[in-house]
């Protein structure tokens, strides 16, 4: 269609033809116009239709794979940055491939037309105005590369401010009771400062490629001028030809100004991909591996050998002092045990002694080495995991609740299960003395959006979720930690029906729940130091029998308090 | 996309940035009006040099390419290219300047957003999911500087800019102007009635999304959970459904949006035809109106040209219009969150504040967090200085809530809480918590480091004082043991300290602040026997001299209260020291009897 009008316009112009021609190309313009319209709407329908269908496969596949990523992963990333990733980055993705390469492509289609259009008018010219092209291609790609860089930095920071605001808001209640608002607020300000100064450094790239877009075209145009002049002066070329040269190159203009602008997203786009890509292309650490049996776990009996973990832990805690130890943090050292089918293990020890990590490598939820743990008499890590977690029911010690009611949440493994199931293990894990202060029983929503559960409330939820399932593997990480002793006790008489014929691990700090367990395992700085029956740990007068008389030492007191209350 | 768009497509433009909207943000910017100004200004300037190019290549084409008059060729080919040169500096610094002021309004108003959270009221977090309050300081903020950049100065100047052109365009030829302005209505009419339809489908798009957002945070969030109890292909189905939704919706827009662009373009096509066809008779002499030629070749040049400009800044109307709604959208959410005034009513503070002794009153205490869900029923009790109460009862029981009434984190629904004679509701906000000391459950660490999170940013916090504090709070054996001692980062979330530590470190803030009221809720997790008796003689020092109500868990703070009030299902039902409770045999006994027994 260009080529139509401007071939148009410089052959009209020259030759002076009739008026019945100026007519017809008026109409035919008027013709093709509608021709390319409909072209155009259906071209863009599709460009910017595909582009949205493939964002829309970016976030199912994103979300695949958060789906697979193992636990350490999550403990690894925090909620606001892979918020970040999967909403802003993939929003910027979404400006990539839509405005972008409609434009790309438009811009290329009307670059090929002009030209043409111009190579057959005059080579020498066209060749001489596109000289400064490869110049200023070579200064903006240079650009771009830092565009590309300032636009990652913007998108972290963004990332940081976001977390920083997802914790003062977690935190307003003791924000507010501490007056700590101008301290918070300072904190805020710093993370929004450094998200101002980086946006700006990347303005003031932006600012230049821009505009160095729109001064190409006009090097250009004064390189057509100084050499073409003389040529028609010299009769080399004709007026017109030269002025529908220099019409074509105007042509151009515009959407080579839009191409810097058009880069610089096209930067965005790539940055907010290369940070998607980095989630993408994480390993899987938790998976399958080839020779899995496709069996299912049919008893709880458990073996563990030499169990060793260690962390790559960049974090000094206190404890390791060297560096050497701080890279690689040893969590537990060598544990080895057996819990037939049906047994009742006990694990106890101090803070930081890798009670939680013993649970969690059982419950698979940890990157283990083979030949370590075997369940079923199966070597843990060549299981399939779906029949893992369908045999070991864990409840951690801090849980979340879904946007959900609360029997929707206790059902979260077993969304089929009856009501009457669902009542029951409520009704086991003592939560159901709750319910009347719930406004809704069980229909209460919870989350986010519902009603907040106290801790105690919310560990009971977790109990009642894996009681739902009959697991054949039980692991009870100081579940009942914030429960009072009174429901604790409850919880345990309950349990009893269910811990008959399961093997149960229980961490616990009160020692007198361990008191019936058939093994007892008492761990300290990740070593196995003790293990064998309450009675015989007490015989062997060490750690184990020292925290047992501590405690004991304490109810002493509170009896010969209670003594004293009762004259 | 040579003529693309309308003439009146600032028209729709200016509605989009909602008049209301425009004087709100109005008031971030105008602290920063002299760098907008500036940066008009640069625009302007630029604007100039740029509709001054055509008019130069139009002078060297009718001057001297057609008589073939050489001299003064090039002098004004340089001129031409010191035009180019300078719009490119002028442009540069222009966007610069510009974005410096949005990027100073945009800060401002998140430091504003961030405050007006912080003073909304506990009830509102209680309502309001806190993903979607993040995403008002962050990505909506975001949305909105391309309001700024792209809509705000860029309008103006484009205002300016056809306003210019459409000058330059009569003074080239007034009639072929005015012929090309025959279009102009089907401009307008095209416009608003696909955009009246696109409106429509951005906002169902938009609520899609926003699904999809609160969607995958309380995913992410419990991410482990659902993979542990084999939930992930009814995960993956419910995110397909909404995701599905998302797309559908979007492909909605895009249909209107594609029809929107190519039928200005269009339009645009024929605006060109027009000039062609009314221009070239008349520079060919067969003028319908039978004047004679009167165009010349270097102005139907110049005119085509600045047609094409005239259409520039309306060029990229299409990706320009995807911004400007998201901002405007963005905008309006966040005008909306400074709009909830769901806060703690401050009216009745006032400036005589009694001397702080540190006596609590509570009178007929009545609250519910939910309407018909009564927590506290008529609970009444003093608290006389230096006097040291236990809370006790069950979970539920409304210990909590207490300490949430004392330092207006709720206020009651009837009766009223008397602090050193005066009621809470009279003083203002900050004297009230500085007054009451309060070491919650759960330790709140704030990134920086140890001693940082001791000091707290308060100027009467002296750095000796807070290491005093933490040296009588027992810090100092555990801190020893971190390379940098009480310089040591604090890890996110306190990841490097256990939770006694955390304890202890929540001492000794409260420490350092010395109130003249302890409000404590014990840590219900246990913690280790070395660790427990570290937080037991911490605690010991922490009350000496202070009046305390400590919500216990602990069977040695209860024994050492002076007094214990027990709360049973919202009601005050027992109140004495241990001995006195033990003797009645009621429900202390029995809460006694069993929550304490083999505690640590």
């Amino acid at each position: 269609m260009d080529r139509l009008q401007e071939g148009e316009t410089q052959e009209l112009i020259q030759s002076g033809e009739l008026a019945g021609l100026i007519w017809k190309s008026a109409l035919g313009i008027v013709a093709l116009a509608a021709g390319v319209a409909v072209v155009r709407t259906c071209s863009r329908i599709l460009i910017l239709g595909n582009s949205r269908r493939a964002v829309h496969d970016l976030r199912e596949l994103l979300f695949d794979k958060l789906l697979k990523l193992a636990p350490s992963f999550y403990q690894r990333h925090q909620t606001g940055h892979l918020m970040s990733r999967a909403v802003n980055d993939v929003q910027n993705v979404q400006g990539l491939m839509g405005p972008v390469f409609m434009y790309l492509s438009e811009t290329a289609a009307l670059y090929a037309i002009c030209l043409t259009s111009m190579l057959t008018l005059s080579p020498k010219l066209t060749a001489i105005s596109l000289l400064p092209f490869p110049l200023f291609l070579v200064a903006a790609r240079s650009l771009a590369g830092r565009i590309h860089q300032s636009s990652r930095e913007a998108q972290e920071r963004l990332g940081q401010l976001s977390a920083k605001v997802d914790e003062s808001l977690s935190g307003q209640l003791i924000i507010k009771s501490l007056t700590l608002e101008s301290f918070d607020r300072d904190l805020f300000i710093a993370h929004a400062t450094e998200l101002k100064d980086t946006h700006l450094k990347l303005t003031w790239l932006r600012a230049t490629l821009m505009p160095l877009m729109v001064v190409l075209v006009s090097f250009s145009t004064f390189l057509t001028l100084i050499f073409g002049g003389p040529m028609v002066s010299g009769g080399a070329l004709s007026l017109g030809d030269f002025v529908a040269l220099v019409l074509y190159l105007q042509m151009v203009a515009g959407p080579t100004a839009a191409l810097g602008f058009v880069l610089s997203s096209l930067q965005r786009g790539a940055a907010a991909l290369a940070r998607i890509r980095e989630i993408l292309e994480t390993e899987v650490t938790l998976q399958d591996s080839s020779s899995s049996p496709e069996r299912p776990v049919h008893s709880g009996a458990l073996e563990v050998r030499e169990l060793t973990v260690s962390y790559p832990s960049s974090s000094p805690t206190h404890g390791d002092p060297s560096p050497a130890e701080k890279r690689k943090r040893t969590v537990l050292d060598r544990i080895s045990f057996k819990a037939p089918a049906g047994s009742f293990i006990g694990v106890v020890g101090p803070i930081g002694s890798g009670k939680t990590t013993l649970i969690r490598a059982l419950a698979r939820q940890l990157e283990i080495g083979t030949g370590q743990v075997f369940l079923d008499n199966e070597d843990l890590t060549q299981l399939p995991i779906r029949e893992v977690r369908k045999a070991v029911g864990l409840v951690p010690q801090d849980n979340f609740l879904f946007s959900r009611s609360l029997a929707e949440n206790v059902a979260l493994g077993k969304p089929e299960a009856s009501r009457e199931a669902v009542v029951q293990a409520v009704e086991a894990s003592q939560l159901a003395q709750d319910l009347p202060q719930l406004p809704k029983g069980l229909d209460t929503l919870l989350g986010e959006r519902g009603v907040n559960l106290s801790g105690g409330q919310r560990q009971r939820t977790a109990l009642a979720r894996v009681m739902l399932l009959r697991p054949k593997l039980l692991l009870l990480d100081d579940t009942l930690s914030a429960v009072d002793t009174q429901t604790a006790e409850k919880i345990l008489t309950a349990l009893e029906p269910l811990m008959a014929g399961r093997t149960t691990v229980m961490v616990a700090h009160r020692l007198r729940h361990l008191q019936r367990a058939d093994l007892i395992l008492v761990l300290e700085n990740g070593r196995l130091v003790e293990t064998g029956k309450h009675e015989q740990l007490l015989a062997s007068g060490g750690l184990y029998a020292a925290l047992y008389a501590q405690q004991e030492q304490r109810a002493a007191l509170k009896e010969d308090l209670q003594r004293e209350d009762q004259p | 996309m040579n003529l693309p768009a309308s003439s009146s497509g600032t028209e729709p433009e200016t509605k989009l940035v909602d008049r209301r909207l425009a004087k709100r943000f109005w008031i971030f910017i105008r602290p920063h009006q002299r760098l907008v100004w500036a940066g008009l200004g640069l625009l302007l300037s630029a604007s100039l040099l740029s509709l001054a190019k055509p008019f130069l290549v139009m002078r060297a084409i009718d001057q001297h390419m057609v008589p073939g008059r050489m001299e003064g060729f090039y002098p004004l080919a340089g001129i031409f290219l010191a035009v180019a040169v300078l719009e490119f500096f002028l442009r540069r610094r222009q966007m610069y300047t510009v974005d410096l002021a949005g990027q100073k309004a945009l800060l401002d108003l998140r430091v504003q957003l961030f405050r007006h959270l912080q003073r909304l009221s506990s009830s509102f977090y209680d309502r309001t999911p806190i993903g979607r309050l993040v995403g008002r300081v962050t990505t909506d903020v975001q949305a909105l500087q391309e309001l700024f950049s792209s809509g705000v100065v860029t309008i103006l100047g484009d205002l300016f800019f056809l306003t210019a052109t459409f000058g330059i365009l009569l003074y080239l030829n007034w009639q072929l102007t005015l012929v090309c302005m025959v279009m102009a209505p089907f401009f307008l009419f095209t416009s608003i009635w696909i955009r009246n339809r696109v409106r429509g489908a951005y906002s169902r798009m938009r609520e899609r999304i926003s699904q999809l957002n609160t969607f995958l945070h309380e995913q992410i969030s419990g991410m482990p959970l659902i993979q542990m109890f084999l939930q992930e292909e009814a995960t993956e189905k419910s995110f397909r459904t909404i995701n599905d939704d998302v797309r559908d919706s979007q492909l909605q827009t895009v249909w209107w949006e594609s029809t929107l662009s190519a039928a200005m373009e269009m339009l645009g096509s024929f605006t060109l035809a027009l000039i062609l066809w009314y221009g070239g008779s008349r520079i060919t002499g067969t003028d319908l109106s039978g004047e004679g030629a009167s165009l010349t070749l270097g102005s139907l040049f110049a005119f085509i040209n600045y047609m094409q400009k005239f259409f520039q800044p309306l060029n990229d109307l299409s990706m320009k219009y995807t911004v400007m709604q998201n901002a405007t959208i963005a905008g309006r959410r966040i005008f909306d969150l400074l709009d909830q005034e769901d806060w703690i009513d401050q009216r009745q503070a006032t400036d005589t504040l009694p001397e702080a002794r540190g006596e609590i009153r509570f009178e007929n205490v009545h609250f519910s967090y939910q309407h018909g869900d009564p927590v506290l029923q008529g609970v009444s009790f003093h608290v006389r200085p230096g006097e040291k109460v236990a809370v006790v009862g069950a979970t539920g029981a409304g210990k909590t809530t207490l300490l949430k009434l004392l330092t207006r984190l709720y206020d009651v629904n009837q009766g009223r809480i008397v602090l050193d004679g005066q009621d809470v509701r009279h003083y203002p906000l900050e004297n009230l918590r500085k007054r009451v000391g309060v070491v919650p459950q759960e330790v709140f660490l704030f990134e920086g480091d140890i001693l940082s999170n001791i000091r707290l940013g308060k100027p009467e916090i002296s750095e000796e004082a807070a290491l005093q504090a933490a040296s009588q709070m027992g810090l100092d054996s555990f801190v020893q043991r971190f390379p940098h001692g009480y310089r040591e980062p604090v890890q996110e979330r306190g990841k490097n300290l256990s939770s006694g530590e955390r304890q202890l470190l929540a001492f000794a803030r409260v420490m350092a602040l010395a109130p003249q009221v302890l409000v404590l809720d014990e840590a219900t997790a246990n913690v280790d026997t070395q660790t427990e008796d570290l937080i037991q003689s911490a605690l010991q020092a922490l009350w000496h001299g202070r009046t305390a109500l400590i919500i216990a868990h602990r069977l040695s703070t209860i024994q050492d209260a002076d007094r214990i009030l027990v709360l049973h299902q919202g009601k005050l039902v027992e109140e004495g020291n241990h001995r006195q409770l033990m003797a009645r045999r009621g429900t202390y006994w029995r809460l006694h009897q069993l929550q304490f027994e083999g505690s640590l």
